[in-house]
């Protein structure tokens, strides 16, 4: 059912870019996490942006969004400049993007009914049956329109990213970005995570963009993919081409291989030194 | 939608209850008396000597309290310390000109009070009038040493 | 020495930076008109805050109020004015016991859970999400909760120093047999309402904002994980608790003392 989406994709999605990234430089307190990087999101697909942990990928989605503001360099969403808008602007602007968090992030005082229905409440004046009827029809999409008068800590963690998704898709946003989706899911919940992407975003014909660094489920969605590490740009490409990329270190992390140009130790005196030193010098 | 209801009950009831104490502590403990404040009849008295009364004292006639003390001050012209008193009205007019005020103690520690009597004088005092004839506080340590030097002298 | 002075100078600068981030903090979720929304999440606010720490306010204000008309009777008697007993009672609760011990109470009951609930919603990146989707959870989470703390802390204190009083009549008149009519006649001609009554409640009024503003700020600004929950739950009870004691004796200085 999915196989022929891709098709459909080519004919109508043109390569216009949606979000563009440019010489984005930004550190947090004495750590450089990007110097330099260059992107282009095109507009109603699906582009992963992957790398070993630590790499501030959930960083990126923040600038993206406009939470953090970037040192150097800009990001432009639809030709405007994120951090050159002003507040109510930035308000609207946010109001066409979806965000879901790793750790889903429902609001713990509200019910799943109440917590989809949110940002319809806060952006909308739409009549109170409308709203049940969207909120509805969205959870029917995530397939928990059962769990609605559940609490958010009665949900599995599969089920809370469900939600989540379901209430970052509420407002029908052009842009969705997706932070770690599966991390921490079992087999099944990630199969359900990885179909649910794929499907809302080819219902919706929405951009998405996925932080990750889950290699084969990632890969098996997304048409474009960006490999960032030591906060530049390695690699970029679509899968296949990524797949045979001969670069070492591309290699190391698309095929998870443990010791490579990113070395398995932690840097350390020499091992038989160290294991053989007198008592004195034992650290 | 029921346990919403409840919530705004319970805080409803919180208020409630937190306006009531301080209508509690206003007239049960304080002691002040709710409506207008009635009319009073003011009269004032000079003394040498004060000793611990503060305006809000308690002014009483026959150990009865009719009224309080408003201000205290200290009478520049004379010196000594002028005692404005605010009396219940139905006084007014049945306070004889030569009534005495004295500065008196209840109890050998307890509070300071001005007690009035009244002295037998047909002319009455008027709203705002200075009684002539008061007696200062007992100030302990005067009283002590009185008693001291007394006993040397013998 | 070089270095002892340089870490010195930085931590002031740190703690001016966190003083002024906490003064910001404050102005931009406390002022603002609340909407008919922000009515029911202040009202959430006010059971969870409020009516949750009275049972403990008010059980302490029973014992403490207990306590004092027994040492109170115990000295007074020796001198013959266990008549005044009524006045001590109420005077001590009202000027000092009941702001400070229920702004204590109220700092450990609820400041903590305060901190908790906020760290955790940042930690959770709740607090990230709102901002995602266009809320300010300044306005929306802070706020309410602010002014909860503020407005529950005078009824607390109102609360604590009632049952406080009739402890002490329990003690003092019901028990060891002081007259029944000294001890409120005493109350009466000694306490006034606006300098120990309105002045207790100024106080708390005081207190309530200082301990809730502590209490969300900490929560704020906390390190989203669970040691850095931990400690700002800590903190917050460390330093309002503090802050409380250390106000208490500016405000009894400039409303008791020959300052005022």
């Amino acid at each position: 059912m999915f196989d022929n989406y891709r098709d459909v994709d080519e004919r109508y999605v043109t390569d216009t870019t949606l979000v563009d990234v440019e010489g984005l430089h930004f550190s947090l307190g004495e750590n450089d996490i990007f110097r330099g990087v260059d992107l282009r999101i095109p507009k109603g697909k699906i582009t992963a942006v992957m790398g070993p942990s630590g790499t501030g990928k959930t960083t990126l989605l923040k600038l993206i969004g406009g939470q953090l503001v970037p040192d150097a360099g800009r990001i432009c969403i639809d030709g405007q400049d994120v951090h050159r808008l002003p507040r109510r602007a930035l308000f609207r602007l946010r109001r066409r993007m979806g965000m879901l968090f790793q750790s889903g992030a429902l609001f713990s005082d509200l019910s799943v009914f109440e917590n989809v229905a949110f940002p319809l409440r806060v952006h909308t004046d739409l009549p109170e049956a409308m709203v049940r009827d969207i909120v509805l029809m969205k959870l029917q999409a995530v397939g928990l329109r059962g769990a609605r008068n559940l609490s958010p800590a009665e949900l599995s963690g599969g089920m809370a990213r469900r939600v989540a998704l379901a209430r970052a898709v509420a407002l029908d946003p052009e842009l969705v970005l997706y932070d770690e989706p599966f991390v921490g899911q079992d087999p099944i919940s990630m199969g359900v995570l990885v179909q649910l992407i794929k499907t809302v975003n080819q219902a919706l014909g929405l951009t998405a963009v996925i932080v990750s660094h889950d290699i084969k489920e990632t890969l098996s969605i997304a048409d474009y993919v960006y490999i960032i590490a030591d906060g530049q740009v390695m690699a970029h490409g679509t899968p296949q081409t990524l797949d045979v990329n001969s670069d070492a270190r591309v290699k190391q992390f698309v095929h998870g291989e443990p010791d490579g140009p990113v070395p398995f130790h932690y840097p350390a005196p020499d091992f038989y030194r160290d294991i053989l030193a007198t008592r004195g010098e034992r650290t | 939608m029921k346990r919403s209801k409840m919530m705004e009950f319970g805080v409803g009831l919180f208020v409630l209850a937190g306006i009531l104490g301080m209508v509690f502590l206003g007239l049960r403990v304080s002691g002040i008396t709710l409506g207008v404040p009635q009319d009073t009849f003011t009269l004032q008295a000079n003394f040498a000597n004060i000793g611990g009364l503060k305006s809000g004292s308690r002014v009483a006639m026959a150990g009865v309290t009719v009224g309080r003390v408003s201000d205290v001050e200290l009478d520049t012209e004379w010196l000594d310390a002028r005692v404005t008193m605010e009396l219940d009205e139905d006084l007014e007019g049945k306070i004889s000109r030569d009534s005495t005020a004295s500065i008196l103690t209840s109890g050998l520690l307890g509070e300071q009070y001005v007690g009035l009597s009244v002295g037998g004088d047909p002319e009455m005092l008027a709203e705002g009038d200075t009684i002539r004839d008061t007696q200062q506080a007992l100030v302990l340590e005067q009283l002590i040493q009185q008693f001291v030097s007394n006993m040397t002298n013998d | 020495m070089i270095g002892y002075i340089a870490s010195l100078g930085r931590g002031t600068l740190e703690a001016l930076s966190a003083l002024g981030r906490a003064a910001m903090f404050l102005a931009q979720s406390a002022v603002g008109i609340p909407s008919r929304e922000g009515w029911h999440l202040w009202l959430r606010q006010m059971h969870f805050i409020g009516v949750m720490s009275l049972a403990i306010v008010l059980v302490s204000g029973l014992f403490i109020g207990m306590v004092l008309g027994l040492q109170g009777y115990t000295i007074l008697v020796d001198f013959g004015a266990e008549d005044a007993l009524g006045q001590m009672v109420a005077l001590s609760l009202l000027r000092e016991l009941a702001p400070v011990v229920a702004a204590l109470l109220f700092a450990g009951r609820a400041g903590s859970a305060l901190t908790a609930e906020i760290g955790l919603m940042k930690a959770t990146e709740q607090l990230t999400s709102m901002e995602m989707i266009g809320v300010d959870p300044l306005r929306r989470i802070v706020a309410p909760r602010l002014w909860a703390g503020f407005i529950s802390m005078p009824l607390l204190t109102v609360g604590f120093s009632v049952v406080g009083i009739w402890g002490g009549y329990l003690v003092g008149v019901q028990w060891l047999g002081v007259f029944d009519g000294s001890y409120w006649s005493n109350m009466q001609s000694n306490v006034a309402f606006v300098d120990d009554i309105l002045n207790g409640m100024l106080k708390s009024v005081v207190f309530g904002l200082v301990v809730t503003w502590i209490a969300v700020f900490q929560g704020y600004d906390l390190t989203p994980t669970s040691e850095g929950i931990s400690r700002a739950t800590t903190r917050t009870v460390v330093y309002s608790s503090l802050a409380v004691l250390g106000l208490d004796f500016v405000l009894t200085a400039l409303m008791f003392g020959e300052l005022g």
